[in-house]
């Protein structure tokens, strides 16, 4: 339900639990760099969102950290290219808890001071993903794909963009980003929603409607490169294959969704030819993986894993996609395919994370959680061929790879 | 809400069901414990990996995954962990609660499980060749690629360290070398061990009839005897800190401090040795949290946390090469705080909360309920995650103090960036 005061609130109560989830998300992330506030053009430093997420922790009456010590609560935040989220988990005194997480997204307290104490923690957190090859190959693929999207800068900034963030711009995001009607609130588990409401209303302060609106240089179609490579010290090279498409100007529906994952199962699921052919060939172990990535002006579907033979590896997924092109899924792959995303879509409602991020994507992007399992029980053979049409453009793909010397 | 049952199917070898209708999934496990040696470590590893590719029913990886699909996307897989001086292989298996499909699923699983463990793909008592040499691959990789995590790196090499010569520094897998080594022979005679010898935790949870496995589990294990290896947990008190280093094209130093701590079986000294760590820093109001990260802008991670199961303690962070020395001395000045017993009631109040919020919070999930119950096998009394948490209520300040006061410093291992 959307509340009076422009915050929409969505609670999913699972009877007979312990612990209830709760998070609250702005939709403002790091691709969140350019964008016009009442009329106005903004360019903020890369990694402002992160550090914005930092800092929120901090209010003139102490660190939120030190409230939630009192309840028991566990809790966290994160940044991703797209969304902020603070959320806490919690076995008892669920109301003080939940007043606690909006007061602190209320209640922005940045100086020069505590602004300035962030730069060592955060510069800390940069090195350790700079150290890091999982992250690495995923930034690298990401510019390899694209021009000029932010997606291809990195979610926390590098120690020198963050050294230009000031109290001044930490509050111009918030106000145009933290405002009600731009939040969803999720609450999972064993609470009630009246009680989530009446919590809400007495702790809420109404906030007036801003005008926001993203700017997102037009990104062309091809990749910015077909290859590249960083050396690190690992001693298993790493690889991550994209395949860009076309963004359509919006996000992905739940039907596209689901017809990626039915036709990824089909073609590179561990029951796949492929996949056994890869396997004997000794080209990928149980680390390889896929995912669909999409969000705002940018989609792609990318394949990773550790493997000695990066180079082979993607040639020999090259391959079976041309082929793939010509022959289409069989059906007899296709009913398996639909049975194993069917089971899967049905267990992610197990665990109340899950559930919370969907719910707060869903809101984003205009998906409905509920709709996913009508849309798997309609799906036909020929609606997974016909999405296979737009999707792994063999000639539009890239290879990144992270390897030792 | 949630039964639990316990059987013991015959000597050393225990059924576990939790019976539970909240939940969309089922899950299943066979957990073989053994000591950890030189001699089985690898060949116990290796085995797990081999016995979850295929079976005699389903004679090859492709086959075996094309039937885990068709039961909407079930999952089987091996996994491997330490539980002080044991070596613990569990092949998990789960699938969708039978509620929401038109066949039964979880007797499909319970009766897949049971073909794994007992009947594998094995001919003339050798596996077939081309499951061992591909899964040995992987589990090479495996084990390569632990060197690409730079911070579970440097845990293990600091382990490695504070051990040596200890049966715990052997790990879950063995070494590389003895992998490589293994041949099909040791494979098989690492199955016909465990299964004869090993102690067995078997674990069903969901709302599905145990009564299918449980027929499957015993068939095997019937009422025949068995002899449970059993060995003394290695718990010392070092006579000297050693000081290793390492160096690396890296932008963050890594700085991973082993102590030794107290060591005991039974689940109240495991709880209240647990909370001394959350309080030290396992939390974001926690000392370490609160000093080296928020006060002194050293790092962004720096955490303490216990094994228990052996009685050691890890206390690890992030940090500039130049800052090594600085943060170990910001490390060491909080813990000798504790120590001296400067710790304030909201501390201990916190903390505590923390742990019961953990404690709780583990019923809501399959698999950490599961990961409970096998962990605490090796001690003399095993509490439920609620009894756990009242138990938790009555651990005193002084309690605290005198176990932070076990608490020595053995190895500390330094991960540095090259200049």
């Amino acid at each position: 339900m959307e509340h009076p005061s422009g915050l929409t609130i969505l609670v999913y109560p699972k009877k007979g639990f312990n612990s209830i989830y709760a998070s609250m998300g702005t939709k403002f992330g790091s691709i969140y760099s350019n964008f016009r506030f009442n009329g106005k053009e903004v360019r903020v430093p890369d990694g402002t969102a992160h550090y914005l997420e930092h800092k929120l922790f901090e209010s003139e009456d102490g660190p939120a950290f030190q409230k939630y010590a009192k309840t028991g609560a566990s809790a966290n935040a994160y940044t991703s290219f797209d969304m902020t989220c603070y959320l806490f988990s919690c076995t008892d005194q669920f109301s003080e808890s939940l007043k606690i997480l909006i007061d602190l997204i209320q209640s922005p307290y940045f100086t020069e001071e505590n602004v300035a104490k962030e730069q060592g923690i955060i510069g800390q957190e940069i090195k350790m993903y700079d150290d890091s090859p999982d992250w690495r190959v995923m930034m690298n693929l990401l510019q390899g794909l694209y021009h000029v999207h932010p997606i291809n800068v990195d979610i926390a900034g590098t120690v020198d963009t963050i050294a230009e963030i000031t109290p001044g711009i930490l509050y111009e995001c918030y106000n145009s980003y933290y405002n009600l009607h731009n939040m969803v609130l999720t609450v999972v588990g064993g609470a009630d929603p009246d009680e989530v409401l009446k919590i809400v209303e007495s702790t809420i302060k109404p906030s007036a409607p801003v005008k926001t609106e993203l700017i997102i240089p037009d990104e062309p179609y091809n990749v910015v490169k077909s290859y590249t490579e960083q050396i690190m010290p690992v001693a298993v090279p790493m690889f991550e294959l994209g395949f860009k498409e076309d963004s359509m100007g919006r996000y992905a529906t739940n039907k596209e969704m689901l017809c990626t994952s039915v036709l990824m199962n089909a073609f590179i699921g561990e029951g796949s030819a492929l996949y056994r052919k890869l396997l004997d060939e000794k080209l990928i172990n149980s680390s390889f993986g896929y995912e669909y990535f999409e969000g705002l002006g940018y989609r792609c579907v990318i394949m990773s894993g550790e493997t000695r033979k990066p180079q082979s590896a993607a040639e020999m997924i090259n391959d079976a996609v041309r082929k793939l092109h010509k022959t289409g899924i069989s059906r007899e792959d296709f009913e398996i395919a639909k049975k194993v995303v069917y089971g899967k879509t049905i267990s992610a409602f197990d665990s109340k994370q899950a559930i919370a991020g969907e719910l707060i994507s869903g809101e984003f992007t205009g998906r409905e959680l509920y709709e996913a399992v009508e849309d798997i029980a309609e799906m036909t053979l020929e609606d997974v061929n016909k999405r296979l049409e737009s999707q792994l453009d063999a000639d539009n793909c890239c290879l990144s790879v992270v390897k030792g010397e | 809400m949630s039964d639990f049952i316990r059987i013991n199917i015959c000597d050393g070898v225990a059924f576990s069901s939790i019976s539970d209708d909240r939940f969309k999934i089922g899950r299943m496990g066979a957990a073989l414990i053994t000591p950890i040696a030189k001699k089985t470590a690898a060949a116990n590893a290796l085995l797990s990996c081999v016995l979850t590719r295929s079976c005699k029913k389903y004679p090859d990886f492709t086959a075996l995954s094309r039937k885990l699909n068709s039961l909407y996307g079930a999952s089987l897989y091996p996994s491997f962990r330490q539980i002080g001086d044991y070596q613990a292989i569990t092949i998990s298996a789960s699938g969708i609660d039978d509620k929401y499909v038109p066949e039964s699923v979880s007797s499909e699983i319970a009766e897949l499980l049971c073909n794994i463990l007992f009947e594998p793909n094995v001919e003339n008592r050798l596996f077939c060749d081309e499951d061992i040499e591909q899964e040995r691959r992987q589990l090479l990789e495996i084990i390569d690629s632990e060197y690409n995590d730079k911070r579970l790196y440097a845990i293990k090499k600091c382990t490695e360290i504070m051990c040596e010569g200890e049966s715990y520094a052997i790990g879950r897998y063995g070494s590389r070398e003895d992998v490589e080594k293994l041949k099909n022979e040791d494979v098989y005679a690492a199955w016909k061990q465990l299964l004869d010898s090993a102690r067995v935790e078997l674990t069903m949870l969901g709302s599905s009839d145990p009564e299918k496995a449980l027929s499957g589990f015993r068939k095997y294990f019937g009422n025949s005897p068995r002899t449970i290896e059993k060995i003394p947990v290695v718990s010392k008190v070092p006579e000297s800190v050693k000081r290793v280093s390492e160096s690396e094209e890296l932008s963050q130093a890594k700085l991973v401090m082993g102590f030794r701590s107290a060591y005991f079986r039974r689940d109240e000294d495991c709880l209240a040795n647990s909370l001394m760590s959350i309080v030290l820093g396992g939390t974001p109001t926690s000392k370490l949290f609160l000093n080296v990260r928020e006060k002194e802008s050293l790092c962004y991670y720096c955490v303490s946390r216990v094994d228990n199961n052996k009685g050691l303690m890890y206390i690890d962070s992030g940090v500039e090469t130049e800052n090594i020395e600085k943060t170990e001395e910001s490390i060491m000045k909080q813990l000798e705080l504790l120590q001296k017993g400067d710790i304030t009631d909201d501390e201990i109040d916190s903390a505590k909360l923390a742990v019961k919020n953990s404690l709780l919070s583990s019923l809501d999930s399959l698999a950490a309920m599961q990961t409970y119950y096998v962990g605490g096998t090796l001690k003399e009394d095993q509490l439920s995650p609620a009894e756990a948490a009242a138990a938790v209520d009555k651990i005193t300040c002084e309690r605290i103090v005198e176990l932070a006061n076990e608490v020595k410093l053995d190895t500390v291992f330094t991960l540095k960036g090259k200049e």
